[in-house]
């Protein structure tokens, strides 16, 4: 009894540290972690061996291998080579040019990660709607939402996929068949108010259009060489990605192959490639995934599982509905991780219980998706897009922002509602 | 010494001044540095065309390598700050001031240019009110003149 109430106690207050944001994440799941195993040890229901065993290491692999792709990706200039490509597409049209660099965003945000995407693509996507004399709010608030729409459509598109994808065994073609679809509606929804919530500021035509036809996509690209070459690897892992189920590969596998072989053939300076790899996400999951064990350990986790079986008397598609919704509005105010995090032992158990899991998974991924939409601080895209937007002459407010995203937040988990009312079977294993 | 390379008619605004008063002064005497001063002389900041001109480029100038992809400004070309902007006080834009004494040394005078990233270097006299002005030109030639 002890146990279960310390552990929970541990849990609850780390929580509420990563949501206050008063402490730096990592250092809270460090110490958290920490906290647990020396609870476990002293009370006899965890210790190191267990904790080991609770660390996902297919999801930190699979996110160790991305990271270094897209740190070996990012120096060539190829995420401005796009986002010139588009622009100069969009022959001046502030339709086109919304509705293009909001694809491509979203296109690459679906395999590569979407905050570098942003990152990259935001400062290109400002000076071009300076050229052409137009405000780049609209552009940029739109990269950040469609972009994390379009993540929640592959396994490797974001973390709350990767995390659900491991823990549910689900592959790269599941998540092809089950989520892509929700997705591609999702997003053509969201585009379509995005097109409506902006509407006055889209309709001025820029007077200086031929501006756009006189971009040069090919100066954005720093080093083509090495461009072709890591996308020819990139290229090759998502083939993997489809196929990992058939050849028994785990997707940590096939990303740090790629990784591996993309460092071979270009031969970076290593050490410059390892600072960019986000090393604090890392231990952020692990640490996570440390206290969480430690709650399934005490059986504090059962008991929440046998609550949720007595209490639950409503129909499983309502109760999908609600868990999209529930994690939805958790995700837009806090970081979706330690909510996907803690719910998956619980699904787990649901499972166990008897319960089909399989249709509460693409419930939390679609919640925990689109979600982030909603507030400013919902994603870690969204933050960064506002604070470049901080060096321009429009800055984006956290008000301005709620204007956008939460009617975008609101429609897409309509759509995923909706589909998941009609389609349930789809949902079911 | 700096005091004999310095020009010594300088150009300089009071810290009371507005933004247009320090480009209209900057046009006309077709300069690139203003001292700003206090009631006493002192140089209190400094506005160059450097400052003036950060109004007028691209936002995310800075957050990017290179701009060779763009081929035509566009609208940038014809981006003028606004009227409000250009009323506000001089202090708004002003960088610290940097100042060397009349009797530094040239080649001291010079390692501070760099340091500082300055193309003109202000010089005050003991009482620290404003006695002239120092290019890089001025400085490096008085060096140089002196190896001949």
């Amino acid at each position: 009894m002890t146990a279960l109430v310390l552990s929970i106690l541990i849990f609850v207050v780390c929580l509420g540290f990563i949501f206050s944001e008063k402490l730096n994440r990592t250092i809270v799941a460090l110490a958290g972690a920490s906290l647990m195993v020396g609870a476990g040890k002293l009370l006899g229901f965890y210790a190191e061996q267990d904790a080991i065993v609770s660390i996902d290491w297919n999801t930190l692999g699979l996110l160790l291998g991305m990271m270094i792709l897209v740190a070996m990706l990012e120096p060539t200039g190829f995420f401005q080579y796009t986002a010139v490509w588009a622009s100069r597409l969009s022959r001046g049209s502030p339709v086109r040019l919304f509705v293009l660099l909001g694809s491509v965003t979203t296109i690459l945000s679906m395999f590569l990660d979407n905050v570098t995407t942003v990152v990259l693509i935001a400062p290109v996507t400002i000076l071009i709607s300076e050229v052409l004399g137009m405000s780049p709010v609209p552009f940029l608030i739109s990269e950040a939402l469609l972009s994390n729409t379009g993540g929640v459509a592959t396994l490797v598109g974001d973390p709350p996929n990767v995390l659900i994808g491991s823990a549910a065994n689900l592959s790269f073609n599941d998540f092809l068949v089950h989520s892509l679809p929700v997705v591609a509606v999702a997003w053509v929804a969201a585009l379509s108010v995005l097109l409506l919530l902006f509407r006055d500021e889209l309709r001025k035509v820029p007077a200086n259009q031929d501006a756009v036809s006189k971009l040069d996509p090919g100066e954005a690209l720093n080093d083509r060489r090495s461009a072709i070459r890591i996308l020819i690897v990139i290229g090759g892992a998502i083939v993997l990605f489809f196929l990992h189920s058939f050849l028994h590969l785990t997707p940590a596998f096939v990303a740090l192959s790629a990784a591996a072989t993309a460092l071979l053939v270009i031969r970076p300076p290593l050490d410059e490639i390892l600072q960019k790899v986000e090393w604090s996400v890392l231990i952020f999951f692990g640490g996570l995934f440390v206290i969480v064990g430690g709650l399934e350990k005490s059986g504090a986790l059962g008991q929440l599982v046998s609550l949720l079986e007595t209490g639950v008397n409503i129909p499983p598609v309502l109760f999908g509905i609600l868990l999209i919704w529930v994690v939805a509005g958790l995700s837009a105010v806090v970081d979706n991780v330690p909510i996907t995090i803690a719910l998956i032992p619980v699904i787990e158990g649901l499972g166990n219980a008897g319960i089909d899991p399989y249709p509460l998974w693409w419930a939390l991924a679609f919640g925990a998706g689109f979600g982030g939409n909603g507030t400013i601080i919902g994603s870690t895209a969204n933050i960064v897009v506002a604070m470049l937007s901080e060096k321009t002459r429009n800055p984006i407010t956290s008000a301005i922002w709620v204007k956008r995203g939460l009617p975008v937040m609101i429609v897409t988990c309509v759509v995923a509602s909706l589909i998941f009312l009609v389609a349930y079977p789809w949902f079911t294993k | 010494m700096i005091r004999e390379c310095m020009k010594k008619n300088v150009f300089a605004v009071p810290v009371t001044a507005s933004v247009r008063d320090a480009v209209d002064l900057l046009v006309s005497r077709h300069i690139g540095l203003l001292p700003v001063l206090d009631p006493d002389r002192r140089p209190v900041g400094i506005v160059g065309l450097r400052d003036l001109l950060n109004l007028v480029l691209p936002s995310a100038f800075h957050l990017l390598d290179d701009v060779d992809f763009i081929g035509d400004f566009g609208a940038l070309e014809t981006y003028q700050p606004a009227a409000a902007t250009l009323s506000q006080p001089i202090s708004t834009l002003m960088r610290p001031a940097t100042v060397v004494r009349e009797e530094s040394g040239l080649i001291r005078a010079y390692a501070i240019m760099l340091q500082h990233d300055l193309h003109d270097l202000v010089v005050v006299d003991e009482n620290g009110r404003l006695s002239g002005i120092a290019s890089r030109v001025d400085i490096g030639a008085k060096i140089l003149a002196s190896w001949q």
